[in-house]
């Protein structure tokens, strides 16, 4: 009866120290050519990844508000380094929590009306200061140039400290060149693996 | 030629201002009916719905949410409830407890506000282990990621006023991202070479990590709960060896644990908001992130004006 009582008292203070603490997140599936922004990147690359993953849902709110008072015929065109730093948006921002991850140095490659590189537009940022700090792409694709099924923004990741600019924004030949696409463990994620739904 | 803060806040500043205009005279009386568990998402909603919607608070403004019990005025409330905005993974589990007592459990429709936020794990943590951090809220960039995201679900829910929720979301986040840049101002220049910081608890990761500080130790292996004798000797040593100087403990929930640990390592301890505690007001969040980024502005200040 005593040995009943501590077994269940036991097995609840566990139960409520897993539910308070959480558990270690071992269960996230990637494949080989994507990388976890969870349990691989690590410091300032984490959290550059970070704050593109939060940016990407904000460039093209960006693109409508700086293409407004477009002239009839004038070329639209994707924020620029120097419109990031009126929207005060990391990581592009060079404040000091940019220095302090690194310095990258970020170039944007706009779309080509034609070729490989049609309908991607690149953010590339490279050339990090700090040890073993690798390189990120942010890459927009453009359903209606035909590059991608959707309107996707996909953020990757390469282990170089420095990259050149890829030929072309299509996933096989990323994976070639070492780029890895970054996968979040998301909150959606760990809300499945407490609830179960 | 156009300025550049004329493009910046022509199609959110101007349209939402007139929307706010038009939108002032309006009563909230036909929409929704917003729960919310903890303090900040009280500020990100009133931020988002302007008086659009009411925002109903599921328990007490002075309750400690931490281990917090479930009240029978809670059962109340959520009653009242269209939709509930909850954190989800890990900070306010008895938001379900009192969902399942009142009934709600699948009728009412709930908004998880880190669905969009890439997790990061709890940092100083020397077990190997990579355990999710749930404070995503003491930040910057997850913040302006829930407030995006939760926008997005209430205008999916109130369709008739999408725009205004998007387009007062995006000028929300434009006022948190501020609070950085006034950070930055009172850091810039600054060497932060020897700035080495231990936490209290788990709750500052989210915040040093985007700022580019690390967290190299942190005392409490869980949130409220204090470390054994050995645990603490060990941390000590840690602190030591890594020659750590500074401590963030929390700012409502003082403990005498981290004056013993300020008198063992000689490190300057400073204090951090949780957001957890108080009246719930539109202004919280920015008040006390501001302040909050303030006290680290000092922090790094003063490691500085040691060397």
């Amino acid at each position: 009866m005593v040995l009943s009582a501590i077994t269940v008292t036991l097995l609840a203070t566990l139960a409520l120290y897993v539910n308070e603490r959480g558990q270690n997140v071992e269960t996230q599936e990637i494949y080989g050519w994507q990388v976890s922004a969870f349990n691989t990147l690590t410091g300032a690359d984490q959290a550059i990844y970070n704050s593109l993953y939060t940016v990407k849902d904000e460039i093209p709110y960006i693109y409508d508000d700086i293409n407004y008072f477009n002239q009839p015929g004038e070329k639209f065109h994707w924020p620029n380094l120097q419109d990031f730093q009126d929207y005060l948006l990391p990581p592009f921002l060079m404040d000091t929590s940019w220095e302090q991850n690194g310095s990258l140095q970020w170039t944007l490659f706009e779309p080509l009306p034609e070729g490989e590189m049609q309908g991607s537009t690149f953010y590339r940022g490279t050339d990090g200061q700090l040890p073993g700090q690798g390189s990120f792409l942010l890459v927009i694709g453009h359903i209606h140039a035909g590059f991608t099924n959707s309107n996707a923004i996909v953020v990757w990741w390469n282990e170089a400290n420095h990259v050149e600019m890829p030929e072309n924004g299509f996933r096989d030949s990323l994976i070639l060149r070492g780029w890895r696409e970054v996968v979040p463990y998301s909150g959606s994620e760990e809300v499945r693996r407490i609830f179960g739904e | 030629m156009i300025s550049p803060t004329h493009r910046l806040f022509k199609s959110f500043g101007i349209v939402s201002t007139l929307l706010l205009m038009i939108g002032g005279s309006e009563a909230s009386a036909a929409g929704l009916n917003v729960g919310i568990t903890l303090h900040p998402y009280f500020s990100f909603v009133a931020n988002i719905v302007g008086d659009r919607a009411e925002i109903i608070p599921l328990i007490d403004a002075d309750a400690n949410p931490h281990g917090y019990s479930p009240q029978p005025s809670d059962m109340i409330r959520i009653t009242s409830m269209d939709v509930l905005v909850v954190n989800g993974i890990g900070h306010d589990s008895w938001a379900f407890e009192i969902l399942d007592a009142a009934g709600r459990k699948d009728g009412l429709t709930l908004i998880y506000a880190n669905d969009g936020v890439s997790l990061i794990p709890i940092a100083g943590d020397n077990s190997g282990e990579k355990i999710v951090n749930p404070h995503t809220f003491i930040s910057t960039t997850a913040a302006i990621q829930q407030v995006y995201s939760i926008a997005r679900s209430l205008g999916e829910l109130d369709p008739d006023n999408a725009d205004y929720y998007r387009d007062n979301a995006r000028r929300y986040a434009l006022e948190i991202r501020k609070l950085r840049a006034e950070f930055d101002q009172k850091v810039t220049g600054t060497d932060l070479s020897r700035f080495l910081a231990a936490t209290m608890h788990s709750g500052y990761d989210y915040i040093l990590q985007e700022l580019g500080l690390q967290v190299s130790a942190v005392i409490e292996p869980r949130h409220g709960v204090e470390p054994t004798a050995r645990q603490l000797a060990d941390t000590i040593d840690r602190i030591n060896i890594a020659h750590v100087n500074v401590l963030f403990a929390e700012k409502y929930f003082a403990s005498k644990l981290s004056d013993t640990i300020r008198d063992a390592t000689g490190v300057r301890m400073y204090s951090i908001s949780h957001i957890s505690s108080g009246p719930y007001t539109p202004e919280k969040f920015v008040e006390e992130m501001r302040e909050n980024l303030n006290t680290l502005a000092q922090a790094i200040n003063d490691v500085a004006t040691d060397q």
